[in-house]
């Protein structure tokens, strides 16, 4: 037997590479392009890939029952997979490329080597999407929390973006302290240029979830794309026709098995007979490493089943009938029934029911925001919310000619705005708090408050207030008085109030526009 | 060294000292100028000229940094920033002095991109050959100000490494120092917690002014804003004066700036304290003003 690998299948096996790479490069650009790059309006639609997912089309669309439109640009992606399976996890998906380079690290490592036995059941991933897609007919939305470019792309956001301002910060301050002025100088106006997001709320358990994910690959290789995708679970289900199937040719075949060792996706390509086409994301490993070129991909049309997958009837119906009975308990919460301060959401986010329903937690708006001051919500948005954007003045407030975040979000949970209709949608309410306020509190004079509010004429108007002193003196001066009505919720003045930890003016969700539930002024 | 080595030295000496600048001034230039005109940058070529010329203040090779207020992300014709022509009007000046490289640069309170695009300061002042720069936090050094309030400060170290600066303010209303103009523009050299220094923001505009000492400060007084400052918001905020003040003296320069809001320069404490502190003149009446109109 003539000893010789496959030159083709070489060859389409470096081509997937270079595909990974160029998508990953092109996430990657789409994401550092998602700043003030200098002009109001986003030139290119730096969301746009969202728009391919199945999964978060078909979410969205239960869950808010409404067509998106931008979302037709998924049924690309599904007619592509019914037809040709699921090239799009092997060849495209930049998380998938993640997964797949350390897979390839760990490999070579001696501690790290991911075990090589296919007893663990793939179903996990199909499952979750049950779950999701059960849930969403309830309109809760957990989409986002394990859909891959959801997860990506708020990993990246909320956790890889401080890391590069902190290496850029860093490296400045090293240069300038060797002495290196210019390229001090480059590096930290690269970085004012950049605007790197450095603060996040919830960071650690985003971070350390992204790193998880990433560690699991010294498990099982590419576990995340094996057994918890729930978007490659979709796309398996729709790859029916798998147009290039997987042959093998007997005559050539040694029985080795390497194969079948060396899949990333556990889809036994060996014996050809028990190949699970849905769990193919032909990246053509099988056929480029076979020793003897005995594993081909011939053109054959005849629908493929969906086998090897441990999933019953039964599963799925328990799956459902569990989701069936818990979704619900998200509902179960105040944050339906009445205004939360905390909620302070993004000018032109959807009423709240709707914009649950469509905020898929991916963080687009959080790396967008030129403040910092849209984070990720803990308990601020109930249990729907988690991770959904809000505002927190006090890391960062809403700047008054930007509504980037507006323009970024890619299922119109906010709604795009223009800058005229973005200076006018009021978020909140800011109050002074007299008990903190220099002026009434202390008898001394700030102001920095109405100096930065940003309307015109200003929401922060000036009275004269008189502080009695312990000394039996009488100190006069200006202090702060919000008009509710022509205040707009923007936080500058929280945000840059002297008193910094608990600050004197503070801005809630009262009185936003966007909703009756929280108006308070007739 | 020999006698009459010394003796030459010092009638040379003499010479310069008799020649230099600062006593040229007292002679024959004016302290202010107040040049006013359709085009911002006729009438601050005018002003500059009729103090002396740029090249009484810029010598070739020079480093100079020009301080403009850029703090806010309003359009030019909201008028809280620098009109951008004239920013870019004299650093085109510094350049034709011989100025080896002219800085622009301020620490801005909305992102630091956006008010220097915005402004239309960034793209002027490129385009006449500046370098414009963002203020990095790794360039922040500590500072003994030696004021009477203020001690220690965060400065930008570009303010301290150039050879001249030249302050380029607008002309403004703010509710508690009631003008911001030159010498309150000094706020945005420093870091630190500027919002604390409202507590005495008269005092802090003194000690600033105290400490960094422009070669010449130019007041834009193209468009100023009357009300809601010092951010305006409206074109109705704004009041179109056509004007440029000019001096050397920060104080005098400050006191006229004050008359357009119809403020006697002794109603502002700032300038009172500067004037104490003998920082400048604050009585107009005493001070050498040039008008014209081109």
């Amino acid at each position: 037997m003539k000893r010789k690998q496959s030159k083709k299948y070489l060859a389409l096996q470096k081509l997937r590479i270079i595909s990974q790479l160029a998508f990953f490069v092109l996430f990657f650009i789409l994401f550092m392009k998602t700043h003030y790059g200098g002009a109001d309006y986003l030139t290119i639609t730096v969301e746009r890939y969202f728009h391919f997912d199945p999964l978060l089309a078909l979410t969205t669309t239960i869950g808010a029952r409404l067509f998106f439109a931008a979302f037709w640009l998924s049924l690309i992606t599904l007619t592509f997979t019914l037809i040709f399976g699921r090239a799009v996890c092997g060849w495209i998906c930049p998380f998938g490329a993640i997964h797949q380079f350390f897979s390839f690290i760990f490999k070579k490592t001696r501690w790290l080597k991911p075990k090589r036995d296919d007893r663990l059941s793939l179903a996990p991933k199909y499952i979750i999407l049950i779950i999701i897609l059960v849930a969403s007919i309830f309109a809760v939305n957990l989409a986002g929390y394990l859909d891959p470019l959801s997860f990506l792309y708020r990993s990246f956001a909320v956790y890889i973006t401080p890391l590069l301002n902190m290496a850029f910060s860093q490296s400045a301050s090293l240069a300038y302290g060797l002495g290196l002025e210019s390229f001090g100088q480059t590096l930290g106006q690269t970085l004012g240029n950049l605007a790197l997001n450095s603060f996040f709320q919830n960071a650690l358990v985003i971070g350390l979830l992204f790193f998880a994910v990433i560690a699991l690959n010294a498990w099982k290789e590419r576990f995340w794309c094996r057994y918890l995708c729930p978007a490659g679970a979709l796309l398996g289900l729709f790859s029916r026709f798998n147009l290039f199937k997987l042959s093998i040719d007997p005559e050539k075949c040694t029985n080795c098995h390497l194969c079948s060792i060396q899949c990333q996706t556990n889809a036994r390509p060996y014996p050809a007979d028990e190949w699970r086409s849905s769990e193919c994301i032909y990246c053509e490993t099988c056929a480029a490493i076979c020793p003897t070129a005995a594993i081909t991909f011939p053109l054959r049309w005849k629908p493929e089943k969906i086998q090897g997958v441990n999933l019953s009837r039964r599963k799925i119906l328990l799956t459902s009938l569990t989701t069936l009975l818990v979704a619900p308990i998200f509902k179960i919460t105040p944050h339906r029934q009445r205004a939360y301060p905390a909620l302070i959401r993004p000018p032109g986010a959807q009423p709240e029911e709707k914009f649950l329903n469509k905020c898929i937690k991916c963080g687009e708006c959080l790396k967008v925001c030129p403040t910092n001051g849209l984070q990720p919500a803990l308990t601020e948005a109930g249990p729907e919310g988690i991770w959904t954007p809000v505002l927190v003045p006090r890391i960062g407030y809403c700047e008054y000619y930007c509504s980037l975040c507006s323009q970024v979000c890619p299922t119109g949970a906010i709604r795009e705005l223009t800058i005229e209709e973005k200076t006018t949608v009021k978020i909140g309410t800011a109050f002074v708090d007299k008990n903190r306020c220099l002026p009434y509190a202390q008898g001394r004079q700030c102001l920095v408050c109405e100096e930065h509010c940003p309307v015109s004429p200003k929401a922060i108007q000036t009275i004269t207030v008189e502080t009695l002193t312990p000394g039996g003196q009488v100190t006069t001066n200006l202090a702060p008085f919000v008009n509710a009505n022509d205040c707009i919720g923007c936080g500058i003045c929280e945000n840059k109030c002297v008193v910094a930890d608990k600050p004197a003016i503070r801005v809630s969700s009262i009185g936003e526009q966007r909703t009756k539930k929280t108006g308070f002024i007739l | 060294m020999e006698r009459r080595e010394f003796i030459k030295g010092l009638v040379i000496g003499s010479v310069a000292i008799g020649f230099s600048p600062s006593l040229f001034s007292q002679s024959g230039y004016p302290d202010l100028v107040v040049v006013t005109g359709e085009s911002p940058e006729k009438i601050t070529r005018e002003a500059v000229e009729l103090l002396g010329g740029i090249r009484r203040f810029i010598s070739r090779g020079d480093k100079v940094i020009i301080k403009p207020n850029i703090g806010w992300d309003r359009t030019p014709d909201m008028a809280a920033c620098t009109n951008p022509e004239i920013v870019k009007t004299v650093v085109s000046m510094a350049l034709e002095a011989g100025a080896k490289e002219v800085i622009v640069m301020d620490h801005t309170i909305n992102q630091a991109k956006r008010c220097y695009i915005r402004s239309g300061i960034q793209a002027a002042a490129q385009s006449a050959g500046a370098k414009v720069l963002l203020t990095e936090d790794q360039r922040l050094r500590k500072v003994n100000l030696k004021g009477e309030w203020l001690k220690e400060w965060e400065v930008f170290v570009d303010f301290l490494e150039a050879d001249k600066i030249i302050n380029m303010p607008a002309t403004k209303v703010h509710s508690l120092s009631k003008v911001t103009l030159g010498m309150k523009n000094w706020l945005g050299a420093i870091g630190g917690s500027r919002n604390q220094l409202h507590q005495k923001i008269d005092q802090a505009i003194v000690d600033l002014s105290a400490f960094f000492k422009p070669t010449l400060t130019i007041l834009d007084s193209y468009r100023i804003l009357w009300r809601n400052g010092p951010q305006g918001g409206r074109i109705s905020d704004t009041k179109l004066m056509k004007t440029v003040v000019a001096g050397t003296d920060p104080v005098a320069t400050d006191a006229y700036g004050a008359t357009f809001f119809d403020f006697k320069p002794q109603e502002l404490l700032f300038l009172q304290l500067a004037s104490a502190r003998g920082l400048g003149k604050l009585e107009l009446e005493k001070v050498r003003i040039e008008k014209k109109t081109v």
